[in-house]
């Protein structure tokens, strides 16, 4: 049976390059599923989860940005932060929560919004997989 | 002739000398090394980028996205130069500064953005007008470092109505060898490449959206690899230097060593001739 093959392509490394059967990616119009003879597809991944399935086994990482292609069974991720659920701090994720909600919450003008509620969403997603 | 004492102080500061140079010549290997490799693990995703970049462009022929347009024929220009943060490196930033002046010439209304102290501080000096500067990044040079950079000069495209930004630098060819380039940073040109899909994608959101951000990764990659590669030139031209003054330094000791011996020589003979001639005139 044919394989998904995924790479998954940082800055400074190839992080992934294995086969998988079925792929999670959360993409920013929302988490989509990709299995066999997906069609081509382009779309940019927000803050979330990436499933990976192979046979009954599955892995987790904390995706943050990035963009994701499927051509043809390969499909290619490049993002800057990809963590799987050991590599996480949580203490780090709960604190930089926590600043980001108060960023959030306060009425200065001088506060990039944008950025907090990026780094947010982040935390968010850092302490889903990384509590559990 | 110099003392026998001065000589022998001479010789030990040239040897500590020698002593230095050889280490940041060993420094700037390792330096050298490491930024290569950068540049290697840094190709997958520079390529990727590139290459959806590229079909984008094909299937938009007219787009007017700002990052993805042909250059207007009249408007401002940037210039942002790349010099090194540190000294001691051969003519590594005097070659630069050369080009920039030859630049600058044919587009005498170019704003000056200086990357790297070497190059700032000339300018400064001589009094041209700055916009904007960057200064002591290669230290510590990380991915996140180069986005902000990258993030600065894509705010200023962007917001200022800046027609083109043009990025002079020293490629890295090997070690001995550099290649000052002068590259169009935006708009964007993707590079040529065989690896293009005829395939049509489904793009989500929709391309502009794509195209922005895919763009501005893009930017940073390229400020990314901009900055390796002057760095790897930079200690490409620091070990070439440092391992001339090495060599100096061990010919200077040589002579110096002859010198040093002939002085030690000369004054044995003196002394044995004050000797006999005192011999001689006790008999």
């Amino acid at each position: 049976m044919d394989k998904l093959h995924l790479e998954v392509i940082q800055p400074f490394k190839i992080r992934i390059s294995s086969d998988f059967d079925h792929i999670i990616v959360p993409g920013v119009d929302g988490d989509f599923g990709i299995d066999i003879n997906h069609t081509p597809f382009i779309t940019k991944i927000r803050p979330g989860i990436l499933q990976l399935y192979k046979g009954n086994q599955i892995e987790k990482y904390a995706i943050h940005d990035g963009f994701v292609t499927v051509e043809n069974n390969m499909i290619k991720i490049i993002c800057e932060v990809v963590e799987k659920t050991n590599e996480i701090n949580v203490k780090r994720a709960a604190s930089s929560k926590e600043r980001a909600e108060k960023r959030l919450k306060s009425s200065a003008d001088d506060i990039d919004f944008r950025r907090a509620e990026v780094s947010l969403k982040r935390a968010l997603v850092r302490l889903e997989l990384g509590s559990k | 002739m110099a003392t026998l004492k001065e000589i022998r102080n001479r010789i030990e500061s040239v040897k500590n000398t020698r002593q230095i140079t050889n280490a940041m010549r060993m420094v700037a290997a390792s330096k050298l090394r490491k930024a290569q490799e950068n540049i290697l693990k840094a190709r997958p995703y520079a390529d990727y980028i590139n290459d959806m970049l590229k079909t984008l462009k094909l299937k938009n022929k007219t787009t007017t996205h700002p990052l993805l347009v042909d250059v207007p024929e009249e408007g401002r220009i940037a210039f942002v130069i790349v010099t090194s943060d540190r000294g001691l490196c051969g003519s590594f930033n005097s070659q630069i500064i050369r080009e920039a002046h030859k630049y600058i010439k044919q587009n005498p209304h170019a704003d000056i953005i200086c990357l790297g102290k070497k190059g700032f501080d000339y300018f400064k000096k001589h009094s041209r007008k700055i916009t904007d500067s960057y200064t002591g990044l290669f230290n510590e040079m990380d991915f996140s470092v180069s986005k902000n950079v990258a993030e600065k000069l894509l705010d200023l495209y962007l917001e200022e109505n800046y027609i083109k930004i043009d990025v002079l630098y020293n490629e890295f060819k090997s070690a001995i060898q550099q290649n000052i380039t002068v590259k169009q940073l935006l708009p964007i040109i993707p590079i040529e490449s065989d690896e293009v899909t005829t395939l049509d994608f489904i793009y989500e959101p929709d391309e502009d959206i794509i195209i922005e951000e895919l763009g501005r990764k893009y930017v940073h990659v390229d400020i990314w690899r901009i900055m390796l590669e002057s760095s790897a030139a930079e200690q490409g031209a620091r070990m070439t230097a440092m391992d001339s003054a090495t060599d100096n330094a061990a010919e200077l000791i040589d002579v110096l060593t002859l010198y040093f011996n002939r002085a030690r020589q000369a004054a044995i003979t003196k002394e044995i001739i004050e000797i006999a001639s005192g011999a001689e005139a006790i008999q």
